[in-house]
């Protein structure tokens, strides 16, 4: 260990980073890292879908991604020729998968730092949703949806998220013609309106990793937002998973050489459950990597019926699904899906042996130290930390945590959020 | 040492490792040694943002190499590198990637046209564990038919997962069709039959031509100290032989192009695709430069000629511009999936429109600028995280070598708008272009039609 790193890790991220709370509820940090001369920035602003109404929850994700299409000041391409031109990029983007955040980020040369807060700044505080860039859009957004409709991995993952979730859940998804139809019909005011009611102060959380002088940017933000309204109240309506309906569906799909399929359902499952990390830890050992968990072992390395298969929580501030995905040649799916049952239930009866135990926690103590190795790393880790309520500190007790895990509290927490015998099982490819 | 993040020159042995080493060259924070004893070259760069190092070993193996009959092997024997040697094995528990797992190591391997190449980045504690690995399966991979046949499957599964994408069936048909001579001819992946047909001795034999350390670069980036750094590389790289037999080199040339080559994809899908790529120049050659500036005009960002005239005219979805990069003479290209609605050529003709502008006017001092700039700062921002350097790095040492990464900023500030307009007018024409297009097939053998009936279903099973 170099003195340098080793330097450096004596420093608890809960000192080295600077943080300013602003009287409408906005949060900033700044970690200062002069390394080399850039920066990143990481945020988010509770304004996703669950705020849209049931039937119109695309609102939410336009909104998000209309922001950078014009401001009171500068037009879409003005704002972009500023930007591009000095290598700075800024995007906002609110996906299906979290319900609840619209994730900012944007990364710039330390010399343009103040060029990109000042348009963050502007963007998030005034933007006018064009017109004509809507209508743009839309026509895009169609094309673009069509486009996805074409991939077996997409299909067979809305499938599943459609047949989970009732059709007012947030994590429901509509098929591909019900969203081209609700593109088509969404207007300017339906935008203007939504970023009205949801976007503010009150949720707002930013991060600023980099070759920057932390004082400045907090000064910098709290000029830039300190009068910036708050917003709404950020309390997240209640998403609870619906009741389990396990079935089997088939997409059918031409001309595929290779099938995707997805096992699917509701998991009680928070990213703020006190047992999220003992869950997702049991998760790693049957599911995370293909090649060496045991989903990965048996169907990839043993059999040979995959080239992918992983498991997963989509866990954020609401429970989301626990999936399998597999991918497949069509005449294979079978045997690739008996497989894969056979193992997750052989994994529920018997939990994770010591060994399985003992390498996934070194394993996530390792990769979270690697995963901070960049200014974008560590800014999207100190992003999620303050915005699931645990704080900066987070990042110093994660060793800790993941130590702390027993096999009881992993397989418990597992058992707890999975049943082999409620999984959805939807294949999307060509099938006989 | 009080000051390990910058040693100066002086501070460093003269005879690295015991003599085990030579300092062939040093800039701009590389350093490049070579293995007295088998010509295994070393590239170290000291980059402490945080306590991670990456390890990489690039090999000059790639799909270059292969020929008809074993396409693909190059990548087949990459995924069986991950099969087991006597050290690193599943049946005693410390399999390549389970070892790799438990140290929490971003890792994977790639193959491509030019180069092969294996990388972890791990807590830099772990370095030592990276480095046996990889100097274990240098020459001591197992190489199993009972491991080839599950293989063999799950990467037949990745080809398969191939050609359900448009854009991967275009690539691979616009180089089948612009290469007929040259391997850049058939994809990294391999032609199907070829993947399923191809022997474990043939693996093999092409295992015992190219894994050798004198054809092989190792690369150290992150959080290290460069002496005990290269001693480890000395114990665990230094017992292997350099190659009995000198390394085959390509010496298949694909002859110029002589005229325009067509070719179309039908195929059941939602979207069309344009394609259209022309002949350029290998890595090393001075138009590299210019013709990246002219891919960053065209298509890097919004403010992009091409994403203005076909993206925001609502014709294409969306536009990407390549200016491939390889070892030997390449392409130039430009895909887009094509809005429904809108007539493939319509796409095509706004193309040749967009570039015949820049062979008559050039492009301003601000467009070259800013392509400049965006160029230079992916340089900089590579070295934001050690393996984004080392993924840069692999590739520029596959394709040329590593002082050409380093070289890069400067060659790409010196293009001249002027630079731009020239390669245009030399590379960019009528008989140097081969022209794709993927059309979506309708099943019931009718022609999609714009927001017609998707052509599939759900259905409840039992």
């Amino acid at each position: 260990m170099s003195t340098v790193a080793a330097a450096r890790r004596r420093v608890p991220f809960a000192e080295a980073v600077r943080h300013r709370h602003l009287a409408n509820g906005a949060r900033l940090y700044v970690l200062e890292n002069h390394f080399n001369p850039t920066l990143a920035l990481s945020g988010t602003l509770q304004a996703g879908r669950i705020y849209a109404p049931a039937e119109r929850r695309l609102i939410a994700s336009l909104t998000a991604a209309e922001l950078m299409k014009g401001t009171a000041r500068r037009t879409k391409l003005q704002l972009a020729e500023d930007l591009e031109s000095r290598a700075a990029s800024l995007s906002f983007a609110s996906d299906a998968s979290d319900p609840v955040g619209v994730d900012i980020s944007g990364a710039s040369l330390s010399r343009d730092a103040d060029l990109l807060f000042d348009a963050l700044v502007e963007v998030l505080r005034t933007p006018v949703f064009p017109e004509d860039e809507l209508e743009r859009e839309k026509k895009r957004l169609v094309g673009s949806i069509r486009q996805q409709q074409d991939q077996t991995s997409v299909r067979a993952f809305e499938e599943a998220m459609r047949r989970i979730y009732p059709p007012a859940h947030p994590l429901h998804r509509n098929t591909g013609p019900e969203r081209i139809a609700r593109v088509e019909s969404l207007r300017r005011s339906d935008l203007e309106g939504f970023y009205r009611d949801r976007y503010g102060a009150a949720s707002l959380i930013l991060v600023v990793v980099g070759d920057v002088d932390a004082e400045r940017v907090l000064d910098a933000f709290e000029k830039g937002f300190g009068d910036w309204q708050p917003g709404p109240d950020p309390a997240i309506p209640a998403a609870d998973p619906p009741p389990v309906s396990p079935g089997e569906a088939t997409v059918r799909m031409p001309d595929k050489a290779s099938a995707d399929v997805v096992l699917a359902m509701p998991s009680n499952l928070r990213r703020t459950d006190p047992d999220y990390l003992a869950a997702s830890l049991a998760n790693s050992a049957l599911g995370q990597s293909s090649l060496t968990s045991r989903l990965g072992v048996r169907v990839r390395d043993t059999e040979g019926l995959t080239y992918g298969i992983h498991s997963s929580f989509g866990a954020t501030q609401v429970p989301g699904p626990f999936l399998i995905s597999v991918t497949v040649k069509p005449e294979m799916r079978d045997a690739a899906v008996e497989s894969t049952l056979d193992e997750a239930a052989k994994f529920l009866r018997e939990g994770m042996t010591a060994r399985e135990l003992a390498e996934e926690k070194s394993s996530r103590s390792g990769r979270f130290q690697v995963d901070l190795g960049s200014n974008a790393g560590i800014a999207q880790a100190l992003d999620a930390a303050v915005g699931y309520g645990f704080g900066v500190s987070y990042l110093d007790e994660f060793p800790d945590k993941v130590a702390a895990i027993t096999k009881e509290k992993a397989d418990a927490a597992f058992r707890r959020r999975v049943r082999v015998e409620d999984l959805t099982v939807v294949s999307a490819g060509t099938f006989e | 040492m009080s000051s390990s993040s910058h040693p100066t020159p002086d501070s460093r042995s003269p005879t690295p490792a015991g003599g085990a080493f030579e300092l062939v060259k040093e800039k701009a924070g590389f350093r490049e040694f070579r293995m007295r004893a088998n010509g295994l070259r070393v590239l170290l760069l000291s980059n402490r943002v945080s306590p991670v190092v990456t390890f990489a070993i690039v090999y000059h193996v790639g799909s270059r190499n292969e020929a008809v009959g074993y396409t693909g092997a190059t990548h087949l024997l990459e995924h069986l590198m991950f099969k087991g040697t006597p050290e690193f094995e599943r049946a005693k528990g410390t399999a390549v990637a389970a070892v790799l797992e438990a140290l929490g190591a971003r890792f994977n391997a790639t193959t491509w046209f030019d180069r092969t190449n294996y990388y972890e980045t791990i807590p830099s504690s772990a370095l030592d564990t990276a480095v046996r690995i990889e100097a274990s399966r240098m020459r001591g991979a197992l190489l199993r038919d009972e491991d080839r046949v599950p293989e063999m499957t799950v990467v037949r599964n990745e080809f398969e997962r191939g050609e359900n994408s448009p854009f991967q069936v275009l690539y691979k048909q616009t180089f089948a069709t612009a290469f007929r001579e040259h391997p850049y001819h058939h994809p990294t992946i391999g032609w199907r039959s070829d993947i399923e047909g191809v022997s474990t001795a043939r693996l093999r034999e092409f295992y015992e031509t190219f894994y050798h350390p004198n054809n092989a670069t190792a690369m150290v980036i992150g959080d290290f100290e460069e002496e005990p750094t290269l001693e480890l590389l000395a114990t665990h790289f230094g017992p292997i032989p350099a190659s009995d037999h000198p390394i085959p080199q390509v010496y298949t040339a694909e002859p110029p192009q002589e005229g325009e080559r067509r070719f179309v994809v039908r195929r059941a899908g939602q979207i069309a695709w344009c394609a259209m790529s022309w002949r350029t120049v290998q890595a090393r050659h001075a138009d590299t430069a210019p013709l990246a500036v002219l891919g960053n005009v065209l298509g890097g960002g919004i403010t992009s000629r091409l994403h203005q005239a076909l993206v925001e005219k609502t014709l294409a979805l969306s536009v990407t511009v390549v200016p491939w990069q390889l070892r030997d003479p390449a392409l130039f290209s430009v895909f887009a999936p094509v809005r429904p609605g809108v007539e493939p050529a319509e796409i095509e003709s706004v193309i040749r429109r967009e570039i015949a502008r820049i062979a008559s006017d050039g492009i301003t001092e601000a467009e070259c600028e800013k392509a400049r700039t965006q160029i230079e700062a992916e340089v900089v921002f590579d070295r934001d995280s050690t393996d984004q350097i080392a993924a840069s790095l692999s590739e520029a040492i596959a394709v040329a070598d590593w002082e050409w990464y380093a070289d890069y900023p400067a060659t790409i500030r010196s293009v001249t708008p002027e630079d731009v307009r020239r390669v245009v007018l030399a590379y960019l024409h009528d008989d140097a272009l081969t022209a794709g297009l993927f059309l979506p097939k309708a099943p019931s053998g009718e022609a999609a039609a714009e927001g017609g009936q998707d052509g599939d279903d759900a259905e409840d099973g039992e």
